[in-house]
C-alpha cells in the first residue's frame, strides 16, 4: 500500500474529534432519542448533576442528567433501576467519549438483576435467615478476628488500620478471596466454612469489599454465601460498599456495618477507653474503701474517747473533789457550831456571874449565917438573944452575938 | 476450690467489668462493716485485674492465611504496603 502523502490530510486531535461531533449532531436520531435501559454506577455529584451508565446484557452507554433537567425527576435513581431516557447523543470533546445528555427521564419498572435481588430477599427472608433472634451477639473485648477480602483493595487497608488503631494488641487474620467475578461468592462461602473449621476459636469474620457497581458486588447478593453466612458459628460481619448499599449479605448477617472501616468501627472497642474507664472505676473502688476505712477509724477513736471519759480513774477524780467539797463545807459548819456556842457560853457565864451572892454583897449586901449550923438566917426567929451568929460582908467575916431583935410585922 | 478458679478464668471483661461496677456500688452505699467493705475491696481488685488481663491478653498479630487443601493451612505476617506494591504487578 502507497502513501500519497501529498494527498493525506492530517488532523489534530481536537479537530478531528470537532468533525465526530459534527457528524453526530447532524444525524436526526442522534439528537432526539429515547434509550430505555439500567441504570449502573449510579453517581450524584455535588453539583447537582448526575452521572451513570444505562446498560444492557451487551452494552452501555455514559449518561449525564445536568441539575436543571433533573430538578423534576419523580424517582430517586438507583442502580439497578430500569428507565427511559430521552435526550441527545453527543461527543464529550475533552475526553473524546461519546454520552447521552439526558433531558427527562422515566421509571420503567426496576431491573432484571434488582428482580432478582428482591425475589431471593423475599426467599430466605420466609426462611427466617434474617430472623433477628439466630443473630449472634459480637463479644466486647475481641482476641482474634478474620477478615475475608481482597488482599489488595482499600477494604482490607481500612479495616487494618482502624483495628490496630482502636485495639492495638489485635490478632488479625486475613484470609484472600476475590471479591467480584463469578467465583468470588464461592470462594467467600468456602472460606467461611473453612475457618469455623479450622478456626472456631476466632471472636467474628469481616467479608466485604469497598464501593462498586451492584455488578460488582453482585457476589454478596448471592444464595449460596447467604447460606454460608447463616451457617457460620462464628459471628460474621457482612461490610460491603458504601453506606447505600445493601446486599442479601447484610440482612443474612449477625451485623450489618455501612463500610468496611465502619465495620472495625463498630466491632472493635477503644482499648484507651475501656482502660480509663476501668481505671475510673478501680479508683472510685479505691477512693470509696478509703473513705470507708477513715469513717471506721473516726468511729473507733470516739468511741476511745468516750471509754475514757467513762472511766473509774475519772470517776475517782470526780469523788475526790467531791470529798474535799464535802471536808469544806463540814469544817465551815463545825467553825459555825463552835463559834456559836463559844459565844453562848461567854453570855452565860456573865449572866451566872452576876448573879452569884458576891456581886451582891459588893453592892452592900450581907449575909447572916447562923453559928455553929451555919445556916443562912432568912427569918427573924432562926435566932435568939446571945446567939452566935456570923456576917459575911465582901471582903471578910464579922462574929457577932445577937443582941436583940425586932419583928417586923408586915401588915400593909 | 478448683469449680471456682475454673469459674473465674472463664468470666468474660463486661462480666468482670460488670461485677466492678457492682462492687463500686456496694461500697458507695456505704452500709457494710469492715469486713464485708474489705472483702468488697479484695474482689474489685481482682476484678479489675481481671479486666486488665482480659485487655491485655492478646499480642498483635496481623497474618495472612492460605489454605493448603485437605482443611491444612499456612500463615506468613500480612503488611499492608508490601502487598499493595505486590499489586502493582
Amino acid at each position: 500500500m502507497l502513501l500519497n502523502t501529498s494527498n493525506e490530510r492530517v488532523f489534530t486531535v481536537s479537530s478531528i474529534t470537532r468533525h465526530i461531533q459534527t457528524v453526530f449532531k447532524e444525524d436526526p436520531l442522534l439528537s432526539d432519542i429515547t434509550i430505555i435501559g439500567e441504570i449502573s454506577n449510579y453517581k450524584p455529584h455535588s453539583s447537582g448533576h448526575m452521572y451513570f451508565i444505562l446498560k444492557d446484557e451487551q452494552s452501555q452507554i455514559k449518561c449525564v442528567m445536568f441539575r436543571g433537567n433533573n430538578y423534576g425527576l419523580d424517582f430517586k435513581p438507583m442502580d439497578g433501576l430500569s428507565v427511559r431516557a430521552k435526550g441527545e447523543i453527543r461527543v464529550y470533546e475533552k475526553r473524546g467519549e461519546y454520552q447521552l445528555y439526558v433531558s427527562q427521564m422515566s421509571e420503567a419498572g426496576r431491573g432484571a438483576l434488582f428482580a432478582a435481588f428482591e425475589a431471593l430477599k423475599e426467599k430466605l427472608k420466609a426462611e427466617g435467615l434474617f430472623s433477628p433472634e439466630t443473630k449472634k451477639p459480637l463479644p466486647r473485648i475481641p482476641h482474634k478476628i478474620a477478615v475475608i477480602t481482597s488482599p489488595t483493595g482499600a477494604a482490607i487497608r481500612d479495616i487494618i488500620s482502624i483495628t490496630l488503631r482502636r485495639f492495638p494488641n489485635m490478632h488479625i487474620v486475613v484470609m484472600p478471596a476475590q471479591v467480584q467475578g463469578d467465583v468470588a461468592a464461592e470462594q467467600i462461602a468456602e472460606n467461611i466454612t473453612f475457618l469455623n473449621q479450622v478456626m472456631p476459636e476466632l471472636d467474628f469474620i469481616i467479608i466485604g469489599r469497598g464501593g462498586g457497581s451492584i455488578e460488582e458486588l453482585w457476589a454478596f447478593n448471592e444464595e449460596k454465601l447467604a447460606r454460608a453466612i447463616y451457617a457460620s458459628e462464628i459471628p460474621i460481619i457482612s461490610a460491603v460498599g458504601h453506606e447505600t448499599d445493601f446486599t442479601i449479605s447484610d440482612f443474612v448477617a449477625d451485623l450489618r456495618a455501612p463500610t468496611p472501616s465502619g465495620a472495625a468501627e463498630m466491632a472493635i472497642p477503644e482499648k484507651e477507653s475501656l482502660m480509663k474507664h476501668l481505671s475510673l472505676i478501680k479508683n472510685k473502688v479505691n477512693r470509696i474503701f478509703v473513705h470507708i476505712l477513715e469513717l471506721k477509724n473516726q468511729r473507733c477513736l470516739n468511741l476511745i474517747e468516750n471509754i475514757k471519759y467513762q472511766s473509774p480513774k475519772n470517776m475517782i477524780l470526780q469523788h475526790l473533789q467531791t470529798v474535799d467539797d464535802l471536808y469544806n463545807r463540814l469544817k465551815l459548819n463545825m467553825k459555825y457550831i463552835l463559834d456559836m456556842n463559844e459565844n453562848n457560853l461567854i453570855k452565860y457565864r456573865e449572866k451566872i456571874i452576876s448573879l452569884s451572892p458576891k456581886s451582891i454583897l459588893k453592892r452592900g449586901y450581907s449575909i447572916c449565917l447562923k453559928i455553929p449550923e451555919r445556916i443562912v438566917v432568912k427569918k427573924i426567929k432562926q435566932v435568939e438573944k446571945d446567939h452566935k451568929i456570923e456576917i459575911i460582908v465582901q471582903d471578910g467575916n464579922i462574929s457577932a452575938n445577937v443582941s436583940g431583935k425586932e419583928e417586923i410585922k408586915n401588915d400593909r | 476450690m478448683t469449680d471456682k478458679k475454673k469459674k473465674d478464668e472463664d468470666i468474660s471483661f463486661e462480666e468482670s467489668l460488670k461485677k466492678l461496677e457492682e462492687i463500686a456500688e456496694e461500697l458507695e452505699k456505704g452500709e457494710l462493716n469492715l469486713d464485708e467493705a474489705l472483702k468488697l475491696y479484695e474482689e474489685g481488685m481482682h476484678f479489675s485485674d481481671k479486666c486488665l488481663e482480659k485487655l491485655n491478653e492478646t499480642k498483635k498479630k496481623v497474618e495472612k492465611l492460605t489454605r493448603e487443601g485437605d482443611g491444612k493451612y499456612r500463615t506468613e505476617p500480612f503488611s499492608i504496603t508490601e502487598d499493595e506494591e505486590a499489586s502493582n504487578e
